[in-house]
């Protein structure tokens, strides 16, 4: 027996406090005075007897108490044979199942089958300990749970599939770490894995495993393979209208390890291969393709970049996104009567960008009375100086019920106090005409905010006129976005409801400001579009473990389906009801349909980190496990042996019987004194 | 030092109440106790026909011009009562488990007392310390710095010896001749009967007597935190005690013994008040003056 923490011992002296307390203090009794011993008697015999041993039994309880929590502190252990320890022990078997071990290795077999086979010659020799299987890819799968059952272990390592999934050896010690605050005995790791260099963590200490846990790695190779793949394509999500312009489609073709060589990519529109190119890729390095007009029918295409790679790693020879052709959208923009410059800046900004994504319709106040905003991506209110309560009415239902709307004050706002279905309150209107330099500069910006984070701040634009609003405060207060250089609120959004108003404090035309003649107004008004249609998102491509927004907040009620690239739904009907999101774990393309009507494909493509097969310095792994110098060989040979070298000894920590022997004899203690003191206490 | 006997708040608390003396007691100076005898003070008591014989001297003329009669016309005496504090100076009076200890408490009690008596009512005061003997003896007296001399006294009286009531009871009666009140203050341990026997021919002089009991309340409810050895301070004896004994059978007896002896001073036609030495004088005092007020 010994103690890992000796030093806890140096406690012992503590026990002294009982000793004194109990035996040389109670020595030290001074007689009491009183007025009178009349209806006094001596009471020595039983009583004393009976408080002594009740002192005594106090003593030993109080110092027992004292000596097993110094012993736990200093944290004995016993050292038992290895052998002994072996029905103990946990053997947690994880076989790694990210997208790399899907590399064809020399024998035929995929890295998967490798580790699978290793997995289960360490399964045989096991012994009478428990075990558990686990699969890892992006995160620790267990399946199943801790066993003698070597049939059930078997069938579990034979059924692990593979996946597209990114391993982390940082997420594998983290679930290491969580699993060792529940299983107190020993646990011995086994890992089987490519041993990829891009799983190691970021930092080391983030792979540091709980002292319980002994780690032994076992590689299904130990070097590295020369591998092509398509690292990333850049395409639009969506397409508008028949007559769109060519989209361009560009591709990043990477080579890990790999000699200079020419590679042939072609683009596969729904299954067709629509143009081939040929590219040269340096050794080691990058080259970029570029598919000038991509050409999809209407409603979602699925596409794929390829490459003739003729490596061993096929799963990353392809990256896939989706591309929908759809009617542009309609938008409103409602103005004075007579007035058409805003009209005219907008519509140019809208058809020069956002790929004529939306269609700007432009009426007079007087007529869109008669209009359903419902109809509407979102409504422009550009500088109207008299809205009628109905439209007013109308327009307040369509925002509270999720729709957008886009207010430029302009000049006509200025007689009124508030601002229509926005509802700021107006402090004055800033006629910058009468400062020295007659046109005030944008002074801060948000840069978070989409409308204006490609503006960069739009510098050189000039305001000549803007309204002062105030922007409330508490919970109903709007977001500013932009500030002119006066402090004045000059772009400002605000919820209401399930939807959103968007007031710029100036207007859209060029006489209350030159924004419109500045290439900024372009992105600003495409930006601003496509939040408030809330078109940011649709179709294009994710990475495997993203998660996927089911509905935005018009569509809370709506039922959805989604079909993942098997063809299976992976939803059950409660979550179909009410999930937010999902979580994408496959890669290929999933779909989604909601009941009012909507539909979407995501194509999911692997982490590009998996394609490169460089695996992790030997060194680098015995540091993982705690070897020093020794080699992976050497110290899985070292474990894997067992107790067969010979009565190996295994020191083994029994800190918390010793603390459970701490709370007995810390409530028997409780109790006793309770009943012993209780006596004294005067209840009169 | 004589001042410390006369707490303001202490005096402050009893002024406020008319020490009514239960027995009216004859005396030479007129003051607010009331005589059983009628004479000749301001206070009017009733008119009385005449008699022959009796002095015209007392004829109302004023009523006999009204109606033709002889009525005597009669006053309700008022005279001085004398009040005697036997102060019980033992060494058991010395025990205290809080700042004030039995004799303390018991001076304050007795310093209050006749201050009221000789600064409120005029009476005549006495004071007698005794232990198994008597020590001091200040005979009652109005003579101007009689206060000062009994406060002197009783702060010379610092607690010795042991408590016998009977020997210096047999001398109280040569010294206490005229009728008046008479009040004992004492822990009173020694057997009720033993005490009474002691105190009760001072009843048959016709003194109003009250035995004022001061106890402390370890006296009572004593506190033992394990098997002690305790020491009589009278006799100086050592007894180990266990603190069982002291929680149950202990109390049982005091108890009994305090419910006998007040049973036993009230049967004797005298007044008993027990006074907790953890509870304020002023209290204590008021509680007993209201007793006394009850009771007239």
């Amino acid at each position: 027996m010994g103690f890992f923490s000796p030093w806890f011992l140096a406690g012992l002296a503590g026990v002294a406090l009982p000793l004194y307390l109990h035996l040389l203090k109670r020595q030290t009794t001074t007689p009491k005075p009183v007025s009178s011993l009349m209806f006094y008697e001596t009471r020595i015999q039983s009583s004393t007897r009976h408080r002594r041993l009740n002192y005594l039994l106090l003593l030993a309880l109080r110092l027992l108490v004292l000596l097993a929590l110094i012993f736990a502190f200093a944290n004995p252990f016993i050292s038992r044979d290895a052998a002994a320890l072996a029905s103990d022990r946990l053997v947690l078997l994880v076989v790694d199942n990210s997208l790399s071990m899907r590399a064809a290795t020399a024998g035929g077999n995929t890295r998967l089958d490798d580790a699978k086979t290793e997995a289960l010659k360490v399964l045989s020799g096991k012994g009478a300990a428990r075990g558990q299987v686990a699969a890892f890819g992006s995160q620790l799968h267990l399946m199943t749970q801790p066993v003698q059952d070597e049939a059930a272990l078997r069938a579990a390592v034979q059924s692990i599939e593979p996946g597209d999934g990114h391993g982390n050896f940082g997420e594998l010690a983290r679930a290491m770490r969580a699993m060792g605050e529940a299983v107190h005995t020993p646990i011995e790791l086994h890992v089987f894995s490519d041993m990829q260099r891009s799983q190691l963590a970021g930092n080391f200490a983030d792979m540091a495993l709980p002292g319980n846990v002994t780690l032994v790695t076992h590689a299904v190779t130990t070097k590295a393979q020369p591998n092509w793949a398509v690292e990333s394509v850049d395409a639009p999500g969506q397409v508008w209208g028949k007559d769109a312009k060519p989209v361009h489609v560009q591709a990043v073709i990477a080579g890990y390890g790999t000699p200079a060589a020419q590679r042939t990519v072609s683009l596969v529109v729904n299954g067709k291969t629509t143009a081939t190119k040929s590219v040269a890729v340096p050794a080691n390095g990058k080259a970029t393709v570029e598919f000038p007009s991509l050409e999809v029918p209407y409603g979602f295409s699925r596409c794929e970049v390829k490459i003739d790679a003729g490596d061993a790693f096929a799963a990353d020879d392809l990256r896939r996104f989706a591309v929908q052709r759809t009617d542009p959208q309609k938008a409103l923009l409602i103005h004075n009567f007579g007035e058409s410059r805003s009209q005219l800046y907008v519509g140019a900004a809208l058809g020069a960008a956002a790929q004529s994504a939306f269609i700007l319709e432009s009426i007079g106040v007087n007529e869109a009375a008669d209009r359903k905003p419902a109809n509407y991506a979102f409504i422009v209110l550009s500088d109207v100086n008299n809205v009628p309560a109905l439209l007013e009415h109308s327009l307040t239902e369509y925002v509270k019920g999720g729709g957008s709307l886009l207010i430029a004050a302009g000049t006509s706002a200025g007689g009124r106090t508030q601002i229509p279905i926005f509802g700021g309150r107006v402090i004055e209107t800033r006629d910058y005409n009468r400062v020295p330099d007659h046109y005030m500069a944008v002074g801060s910006s948000d840069s978070s905010y989409a409308a204006v984070a490609k503006a960069e701040g739009w510098p050189g634009v000039k305001f000549f006129y803007a309204l002062n609003v105030d922007p409330g405060t508490g919970a109903e207060a709007a977001r500013v976005i932009v500030r002119l250089g006066d402090q004045t609120p000059l772009l400002m959004e605000k919820r209401i409801g399930e939807g959103r108003v968007v007031l710029f404090a100036s207007g859209l035309d060029n006489l209350t400001n030159d924004f419109p003649l500045h290439p900024a107004f372009v992105p600003f008004i495409e930006q601003t579009a496509r939040y408030l249609a809330g078109s940011e998102r649709q179709g294009g491509a994710r990475p495997v473990d993203a998660f996927l927004e089911l509905r935005n907040a018009k569509e809370k009620g709506q039922g959805v389906e989604v079909t993942d690239p098997q063809g299976k739904r992976p939803l059950t009907l409660a979550e179909a009801a009410k999930a937010q999101s999902l979580q994408l774990t496959e890669a290929g393309y999933y779909q989604l349909r909601l009941a009012n009507g909507r539909q979407d494909e995501v194509a999911v493509n692997p982490d590009p980190k998996e394609s490169n097969l460089d695996v992790i310095p030997e060194d680098a792994l015995a540091l993982w496990q705690g070897k020093g110098g020794q080699t992976t060989q050497e110290a899985g040979a070292g474990a894997a042996a067992g107790g067969k070298s010979g009565p190996q000894k295994v020191p083994q920590s029994f800190w918390w019987y010793v603390m459970l022997a701490v709370l007995a004899s810390g409530v028997a203690e409780s109790v006793l004194a309770s009943r012993y003191l209780g006596t004294m206490r005067d209840e009169g | 030092m004589i001042q410390r006997f006369l707490d303001p708040t202490v005096l402050a608390g009893i002024s406020g109440l008319d020490l009514v003396a239960k027995t009216v007691v004859d005396g030479f100076v007129a003051g607010l106790h009331r005589s059983p005898d009628f004479g000749f003070s301001q206070e009017f008591a009733e008119y009385r026909a005449y008699n022959a014989g009796d002095d015209l001297r007392h004829v109302d003329w004023n009523v006999y011009a009204r109606t033709e009669r002889l009525y005597l016309k009669r006053f309700r005496g008022e005279t001085n009562s004398m009040l005697t504090v036997l102060l019980d100076a033992s060494n058991s009076m010395q025990f205290g488990s809080h700042r004030v200890n039995k004799m303390d408490y018991a001076r304050y009690l007795a310093a209050s007392l006749l201050y009221l008596a000789i600064h409120g009512q005029r009476d005549a005061a006495g004071l007698i310390t005794f232990d198994d003997e008597i020590r001091d003896f200040i005979r009652p007296s109005t003579r101007q710095g009689q206060l000062h001399r009994l406060l002197a006294a009783l702060n010379q009286a610092e607690p010795r010896a042991r408590t016998d009531f009977a020997r210096p009871m047999r001398y109280f009666q040569e010294f206490l001749k005229r009728r008046g009140m008479v009040l004992i203050i004492s822990d009173f341990w020694e057997s009720p009967e033993s005490i009474i026997r002691s105190i009760e021919p001072l009843r048959y002089h016709g003194n109003e007597v009250v035995l004022f009991h001061v106890l402390d309340p370890e006296d009572v409810r004593p506190s033992l935190k394990g098997p002690t050895i305790l020491v009589d301070l009278e006799t100086q004896a050592e007894m180990q005690v266990t603190p069982d004994y002291g929680k149950q059978e202990y109390r049982q007896k005091v108890d009994a013994h305090l419910a006998d002896l007040q049973e036993r001073t009230q049967a004797a036609g005298m007044a008993y008040c027990r006074l907790m030495t953890d509870r304020p004088l002023d209290n204590a005092l008021r509680e007993y003056l209201s007793l006394r007020g009850g009771r007239k």
